[in-house]
Order: structure tokens, then sequence, then C-alpha cells
């Protein structure tokens, strides 16, 4: 072999390695392409935060782990810019140099969000701890409970030391947790000291001096809370500074995931179960189906999340109920019921008309109800109706919405409004007692519109027919007709002889009601045999 | 040192006589590969030692506009770094309304401080003395014509936000558990 | 430039012939053969060990909390940086390799003979400090591996008897694998050893410089006239060629099968399955094969009659002139090794 011909072999070889490298090179790129695209996005600790997240990380690991992966460690706002307190407020305590609140209200989030914040506020979930002493309440603090503590039966064993029994602890447990608690600080003597004794301005700061002193703090100075209504997360908390809610019902602390909010397991925490399976219809629906199979076309992590232009695989909850789509330019809301054409949630549905104080007016008069609405059901129909026309056309909309109307209406013409009308009748003639669940028929009367009726309206709403019928309107007829009007007769027959005047106009009503076209089946069933 | 020898290293087979065209053009050719092979190589081995990655930036939240009247300043600190004086300088609610300046004088580092009572900022090192705007007017910065580096803000539905650098104590989003499984 | 090369010369007074003269020993022609270039290619990847691992200990940090998380940075985010500990570990594995052949063909064409048992002697040094070297490398990353794989190797050490306890406790830094060992283990793989090598290296080519290459001759080649060419610039050539050849290897390697990361060493969890590097399956097997001390004394044994083995060679040819048995004996071990190796590899534990 030549000497040449190894110079010539080497310089090839040199150009070989050359061209490896190149290869090296390309790699590289896409080495760093693959990672801008799967790394997290950087975040910096803000300096003002930082002393929080040196301890925090290893007291309270998970809490700085999750807001390190919250849009608001990329953005740099840290811990100081939600929890900051001011001396002056109810629950403010001074934690290594620093005054800060544990509770983080939606008037903190307002500071950023108040968009967000006046949506919310008006929207029917703000008003959720407003059953606090409702019909709902009466039920987990007395007839479950008892409003008082009372004496355990004899000594626990094992726990000596639990010489009480606490009667709300349903409520604290069962209601408050979805509906949200009225949030009270400790009491030196163990009571309560809530908004209603702080009478907070209109900053949140609270003006009554001598229900702070009150408050019973720890040896370092931070405020103790009534363990009944802390830790709480419900969606219509009654907070200290007097605003109502809690943004973490839905976007969970301490990432606030647009993500999780997005999904319908979070707004399952609460709507599911006899009274409101929203969640198990939505799961039933073509809907919930397709979201099962596409979740991971979802796009759950795009920034605006508009359904069509960054999804359109299935709608979840917030898709339809909360979230932009391109037909509404993407507006999103914090108030669900502004889509939302029939309040299902009485016993007889009602058009969602409201008022401008967003209550749902209840007026008859046509005249008069024309001049109190300040956005029409049909206004919340159409704003609905953006969102579903992004998959279906204005004409299978209308079909459908006229299949929904149809349903309602026959649900509140033929069993609640009856049943409410008879209801009616034997509580105000004091055929039955004034009081709530102490008489079958008022369980049987809750059960057919409370649970069995809104199934069956909610299954009609959201296209799963099992619940719509099997669950709902066939339980509902059920009851109406074994139950209820049997239990009404009986108690007008066996009505005291001064109630029989009474009783026999009751009687009368359900006469008049079984005459009717919808209902006279049953007597002729009964007769050709 | 060896200029002269090595040409004659490469070319001096047996017969120096038959020193030919092809002969240099080999070694050319030869020079040529290695040093485009292993030159790349020390190129690669080069921009591995450089610093990984150009100084990132971020956009990071500073204040709530409403929270800041004409005229008042703040001290913004840099996560892990230095402070930047952002002040509010008109009534509206843009970006242009406010400005954010670098605290470190551009002379030999110093912090400067913000005279509200003089309308200028003074660096107590070397008696350098900035307008408003950053701009050197006298002292070392005035004399070279130095200004304080601004920062770019930006305001959105309400809120300041300011673009700095991120490469001081940065750390992974997200929990380092979850960057662990995340590998595995 | 003249003025300046003579007064460096002044003060250097070696010039290029002198270098040259002292460097350009006669080749061989059987070493025109590149199979013959085996004693080049390790030493070739021992420079690009050096270059590469320079590279990588300026981003390396040696300690446990930092470990893995410095080489995670490397392979992920520092530029080239999977490329760099590619090279350096398939130049690794390469190395090991070739000095392996290398040594096979020196034995098996007997060049360890008279007068040439210490360099025998030194290139088997070479190889113990090239594994030791392979040992400490992977025990850096930090990964399972890396933990568990440095607690077994101290622990085989302590299975010495008499030294064993010290040596364990020497190469640890404690009883157990601590905060100190990880540094001890840096500082072997990325200052003793290397020196160590760079010094037997010397050595090693002083002396085949000084006793000149073992001249073969093959059948073809008997008519031939001159038996030698020059190392300038002829076989010098010949080595740029295999150079440039390893670094196109080893980039498409690198890159084809980069350097992976196993996961993070935990000190509570032994994985289920625990294998060191191929080069090692023949050491593990062994020691599956016998227990404790037995396993220990007999691979020390071995060791040591290979590295006696030119001697041992000489006393059997004395007994026997002419004997081919040290051919014999080397292809059984060969044999043994890759039984082994092929069983190591093939089983799960």
């Amino acid at each position: 072999m030549s000497l040449n011909f190894k110079k010539f072999i080497i310089a090839v070889l040199g150009a070989a390695f050359l061209a490896s490298l190149l290869f090296v090179q390309w790699m590289e790129l896409e080495h760093k392409k693959a990672e801008s695209g799967a790394a997290d996005a950087k975040v910096a600790i803000p300096a003002n935060s930082e002393q929080c997240v040196e301890c925090h990380s290893s007291t309270t690991a998970g809490i700085v782990d999750h807001w390190m992966g919250s849009t608001h460690a990329e953005k740099g706002v840290g811990c100081a810019e939600c929890h900051a307190a001011e001396k002056g407020d109810a629950d403010s305590f001074t934690h290594f140099g620093a005054t800060i609140a544990t509770v983080v209200t939606p008037l903190d989030c307002k500071q950023c969000h108040p968009l967000e914040f006046e949506e919310f506020t008006a929207s029917h979930h703000a008003k959720g701890g407003n059953i606090l002493h409702s019909l709902d309440n009466l039920l987990a603090e007395t007839v479950e409970g008892h409003r008082e503590p009372f004496n355990p039966h004899g000594v626990i064993p094992g726990r000596p030391d639990i010489l009480e029994v606490n009667g709300l602890a349903s409520a604290y447990t069962g209601c408050q947790q979805c509906h949200g608690s009225k949030l009270a600080l400790l009491d030196k003597d163990g009571g309560k000291i809530t908004v209603d004794e702080l009478k907070p301005d209109a900053d949140g700061k609270p003006t009554n001096t001598a229900a702070m002193d009150r408050i019973k703090k720890n040896p370092d100075g931070k405020p103790l809370f009534h363990p009944s209504t802390w830790p709480n997360t419900g969606i219509g908390r009654l907070n200290l500074d007097g605003s109502r809610g809690s943004c973490t019902a839905c976007h969970s602390r301490h990432d606030f995931s647009p993500r999780r909010a997005r999904q319908p397991e979070n707004c399952g925490k609460c709507h599911l179960g006899p009274d409101h399976p929203q969640k198990e219809i939505y799961e039933e629906s073509k809907h919930g189906i397709a979201y099962r199979d596409l979740k991971d076309e979802l796009n759950l992590d795009a920034a605006k999340w508009v359904l069509g232009e960054d999804y359109s695989a299935a709608p979840t909850c917030a898709t339809c109920h909360m979230s932009g789509n391109v037909n509404n330019g993407g507006r999103i809301t914090h108030d669900p019921g502004e889509r939302i054409s029939w309040t299902n949630r009485p016993p007889v549905s009602l058009a969602m008309d409201t008022d401008e104080n967003h209550k749902v007016i209840k007026e008859t008069d046509p005249a008069k109800r024309r001049a109190l609405i300040k956005d029409s059901a049909m206004d919340k129909r159409d704003r609905m109706r953006t969102a579903c026309q992004v998959c279906h056309t204005p004409d299978y909309l209308d079909a459908f919405y006229k299949q929904y109307d149809d349903f309602v209406v026959l649900y509140n013409e033929k069993f609640a409004k009856p049943g409410k009308d008879i209801m009616g009748a034997l509580k105000s003639r004091g055929l039955i007692s004034k009081g709530n669940f102490d008489e079958e028929i008022e369980w049987t009367w809750f059960y057919l519109w409370h649970h069995e009726g809104r199934r069956a309206r909610h299954g009609a709403s959201m296209m799963a027919p099992d619940y719509a019928h099997w669950h709902g309107m066939y339980e509902v007829a059920e009851r109406f007709y074994m139950e209820l009007i049997p239990q009404a007769q009986e108690i007008c027959h066996h009505a005291p002889e001064a109630k029989k005047a009474d009783a026999e106009a009751v009687l009368a009503l359900i006469e008049e009601i079984l005459a009717r076209p919808e209902h006279v089946w049953k007597s002729e069933f009964g007769k050709a045999q | 040192m060896t200029d002269t020898h090595v040409p004659e290293e490469e070319t001096r087979p047996e017969q120096p006589g038959r020193r030919s065209f092809l002969s240099s053009a080999s070694t050319f050719l030869m020079f040529g590969g290695l040093a485009a092979g292993y030159g790349a190589c020390a190129g690669v081995a080069g921009r591995f030692l450089y610093p990984a990655k150009p100084r990132e930036k971020a956009w990071q939240f500073v204040v709530q506009i409403k929270k800041m009247k004409v005229g008042e300043a703040l001290t913004y600190q840099i996560p892990g770094g230095e402070g930047v004086t952002v002040a509010r300088q008109g009534s509206g609610e843009t970006e242009a309304d406010f400005i954010a300046l670098s605290s470190t004088c551009p002379h030999l580092g110093c912090q400067v401080k913000w005279e509200a009572r003089n309308n200028r900022f003074f660096c107590p090192c070397h008696n350098g003395v900035f307008d408003p705007s950053g701009k050197g007017v006298s002292g070392p910065p005035g004399d070279a014509e130095q200004s304080l580096p601004a920062y770019p803000l930006k305001a959105v539905n309400g809120l300041l936000f300011i673009e700095v650098p991120m490469d001081n104590f940065q750390v992974d989003a997200g929990s380092t558990l979850k960057s662990q499984t995340r590998r595995t | 430039m003249t003025s300046l090369a003579g007064w460096f010369r002044e003060r250097f007074p070696f010039d290029g012939d002198q270098l040259r003269e002292l460097t350009n020993e006669p080749v061989p022609n059987h070493l025109k053969r590149w199979w013959f270039c085996l004693g080049g290619t390790p030493a070739y990847l021992f420079v690009v060990q050096i270059i590469t691992g320079v590279l990588l200990a300026f981003y390396y940090k040696p300690a446990p909390s930092t470990a893995y998380e410095s080489v995670r940075y490397i392979t992920e985010e520092a530029a080239f940086g999977w490329y760099i500990r590619g090279l350096h570990k398939w130049a690794a594995t390469l190395m090991i390799a070739a000095v392996v052949l290398h040594q096979l063909r020196v034995f098996f064409t007997g060049a360890y003979r008279k007068p040439r048992e210490i360099n025998w002697m030194i290139g088997f040094l070479l190889l113990v400090c090239t594994l030791m070297a392979g040992f400490t490398g992977y025990s850096l990353v930090y990964e399972q591996l890396s933990y568990w794989g440095a607690t077994v190797g101290a622990n085989i050490t302590d299975g010495v008897p008499l030294v064993g306890g010290f040596m364990k406790q020497l190469l640890l830094g404690g009883e157990v694998y601590n905060q100190n060992t990880l540094s001890r283990f840096f500082i072997l793989h990325g200052a003793v050893l290397p020196v160590a090598m760079v010094m037997l290296i010397i050595v090693h080519l002083t002396i085949i410089r000084i006793q000149g290459v073992t001249e073969l001759k093959f059948k073809e080649q008997e008519d031939e006239k001159e038996g030698h060419f020059n190392f300038f610039p002829d076989h010098l050539l010949t080595e740029i060629g295999i150079g440039l050849v390893l670094m196109i290897i080893l980039s498409v390697l690198a890159t084809v099968i980069p350097a992976s990361m196993g996961a993070k060493a935990d000190p509570l969890v032994t994985p289920e399955v625990i294998k060191p590097e191929w080069f090692f399956y023949v050491a593990f097997r062994w020691l599956k094969l016998f227990t404790g001390t037995v396993a220990i004394l007999s691979m020390g044994f071995i060791m040591f009659m290979m590295f006696l083995w030119p001697f041992i060679d000489a006393w059997i040819r004395r007994r026997k002139p002419g004997s081919e048995a040290s051919v014999w004996i080397g292809i059984l071990g060969v044999l043994v090794i890759i039984c082994l190796t092929v069983w190591e590899a093939a089983v799960a534990h």
C-alpha cells in the first residue's frame, strides 16, 4: 500500500468522521427539540417567597411540589401573593416575620382575577352555603343528627376521651364539604366566631373588635379555626371577610390546575349520587363515552382550551357550562347558570328567567314577569347553543331542546304540580304537621321530586336515557301512584272528626287530578278488570 | 519552529526526487481530512463546555397595577438576583406608564438608590447620577453616557409583568417526585 | 522565526530529527497487517478517554446527592453531553475489548517470551488498571447498578483473607457505602488509575522501543527481502487511519446506542436483576460457581498465574522443548472465559 494511497484513505476517513459528527449534530438538534417540548417550564422562586419555600419544601413538601407545577409558579406568583394578610384581618398572624392568613378567599383571588370573581360571586355556586338551615340541612342537622351536642350512651371502648356526641357531624362532613361551611374562628369559650360576629366592611376587614379579642390563639399567636368549619373547600363557603365561596373547590390548591377543573371528575366531587347524579348521567351519555375514549385528544393543558380550536374530541362538564368555544369568541364564564335554561332543582322546574340579582323569577303575570327579566331563559339557552353548535346543526339542537322541554313539561304537569298541590293542601289544611320529615308522605314526596324527579330531568337534559326513564320517570310514576296518592288518601280517610271537611276537600282534589286525561288510565284499567 | 521540517517529514519517501504533484496533493488532502474531522470534534467539545443554554428569560408577575399610584416606585427582586426599581410614571394602565430599571450601576456594579426628593437615581460609590428615565447625567455614568439597563414590562388584565433572566436558582417546574417518575 | 527557533533550541536541545530518531523504530513487516495494530488501538482509545473524561469532569459532581443529577444534566441538558458521555462509555468498552485482543495476540504469538517477560507483566498490570477504571467508572453514574455494583465489589475485596477488611475500608472510606465513597471512586477513576496507566504505558512503550517488536514471518512473506519498514510516516499513517475508523465507530455507537441512565441509586432496594458490565461477567459467574473465599482465592491465583505466565511457559518449555502446551492452555482459557461470559449473559440470576 503506497504512502499516497494511505494519505487518501486518511483524507476519506477524516471526511467520514466529519460526516458522522454531522449526524451527531443532527441528533443533538433532535434531542433539544424533543426536550423543549417535553421539559417542564422553568420556575424561579419569587424573592418574597424564598423563605417560605425553604422551610415548606421539607415540612409540607407536597404543597411546594404542587405549587412548583402551577402556572402561578411559572409566572412568579408565590406564597406571599395569596397568603399575605394585614394585621387587622381576623385570621391573620405573624409567621416568621410575615403577616399571613391560612385561608385564601375569593377576595384574595380577586386581586388578579376580578372578572372571574364577579362571575363566580353572581353564580348559584357562590350561594351554595345558603342551604344552612334549609330543608336539606334539616335532614343532616336534625333528622340525621342533632343541633345540640348530646351525651354518648355509655363509655366508648378504647376512646374514653370522647365525652360528647357532636350532633352536627353529618352536616359538617356531608353537606358542608360541598355546599361550604360558615367558616368560624374558635372562640375562647369554645364557640364560633363567624362573619356574622366579625361584621367585615367592604374590604373584608372586621369591624367588631370585641369579637376579635375573643379569638382563641395558639402559643405562637396563630388564630385557631373551629374544627367543624375548617378544613373546608365547599363551593359556597361563607368566609370571614364576607366573601362567598372558595375557588379551590374546583381549582384545587396548590397547583390551581385548569386542567383538572376541565375534567368531569372535578365536578363529580359533588354532582353525583341519588339526588343529582349529573356525573353518572354524563358518563352514560354519548358525551361521556367519547370523553372516556378520547381523553388523550382533549388537549387539556391548552392555555385557552377553546372548543373547536384547541379540541373537539369530546365535551366535558366545563365545555358546555363554563368554557369558551369558537362560536362565542372563547368567552369563559365562572357562572355555570349563564347557560342553563331550566332550573331542575326545585320540585317544579322553572324557566331560568333571572332578575338583576341573578334570582330566578317566580312571577306568573306575563307583563310583570317581562318587566323583571334581566336575562331570559332563552338568552341562556342561546349561550349554551354556541357550544353545542361546534358539533351539532341548529335543526338538530332545535329538535333536541324540543325533546328536553317536552320532558320537563311532562314531569312538571303530570307529577310535580299535582304532587305539590296535594302536599300543599294537606299541609295548609292541617292534615299533616307543619314540620318536615315527621310523616311518611313527606319522605315520599321528597323522594319523588328531590331524588327521582331530578334524576329524570337531569337525565333528559344531558342525554342519559336510563336516568331519564328507569332511574327517573318510572320511579316518579311509581312513587306518585303507589305511594303518594294512597298515602294522601289514607291521611284523609283517617282524619279526625274536626278535619273531615278538609279531608273531603283534599280527596276531591285528588279525584280531580286522577280524572285528568293523563291520569285517567289508572281508573279505566281498574274498571276493565 | 519546525516549519522547515514538516513538509520534509511528510514527503520523505524513499526517493525524494519523485516529489510529485500527487504526493503534495495527497498530503494536502490528508491534512484537510484530519483537520475537518478532529476540528469538528474539537468544536463539539468546545460547545459542550460552553454554558448549556443562553440566558433564559421569563415574564414574572410584579404587582397589580391599581396598587401603585403615579410617582410611586417599588423594588422588585429578580428571583435569586438583583433588585429592579419599578416606578409608575403615568396614570394609564399600560406598560408605557411604568418603567423598570436595574438598580445595578453600569459603572462598577454598585446598587443605585431612588431619591424621590431629587427626582433622580443616585449611586453612592462614585456619585453617579441618573435621571428618572435611567439616563446617566453626571458622575462616571454621565461622562461615559451610560444608562441604567431597563427591563421589559407588560400589562395584562391590570397586572404588571416583568421579563427577567431565569437562570438564577431556577428549578424544574413540577415536583421532584413527578420528574423522577417521568424519567423512569 | 529562525531566531525564535534558535532561542528555543538553546533551551530545549532537541530538534525534530533527534525526536524522530528516538521514536522512529523500525517496524517489522508483519505489522502491515492491521490486526497486529491492536496495541496502538487501546493507546488511542486511552487518549480518547482522557479527553472525554476531562470534559465530563467539568460537569460531574461526585457526591451522592448530586452525582445522578449531574450525569442527568450532562446526558439531557448540556450541549452534546449525551455524545461526549456516549464516546466515553463506548471507548471504555472498546478499550477493554482491544486490550484483551492485544493480550491474546501477544499470547498466541508467544511474544511474551524472553526477553519480553517484564513487558508482559506490565501489560497485564495495564489490563488490571483498565478493568478497575471500568469498575470505578460505572460506579460514578450513581444509578442502581453503580451503587450495588460498588457494594458487591467492595464486599468481594472483603472476602480476601487477612487484608480484605482493610482493603474494603480503604475502598469505601468506611464500613459501608457512605458519603465518602463516591469521591474515592472519582479520584481513583479520574486521577490515580489514569496516572498509573500513563506511567505504565510509558514503560511499556520504552521497553518495546528498546527491545523492538517481536518479528514474525509468514509463509507468503518469506521471499520478501526487507523485514522492516519505517515508523515515520508509514506506520504512523496506518495508526492515524485506525484512529479515524475508531472515532467513526465510536460516534455511530454513541448515537445509535446512547449511554442511558438507569433508576437512581436506592440504598434501600436492591434491584431484582443486578449485573455488572459485560467485562465482569466472567468474574461474576465465577463468584456464583464457588463460595466466598474459595472463589476469591482461586480467582486471585489464576490472575497471579497469568501475571507470571512468561516464566511458567519458560519452565514448561525447559522441561519439554518444542511443547505446544501454552497454545492449548490459552485456547482452553479463552473457551472458559467465553463460556462463563455467555452463561452469565444468558441467565437472569
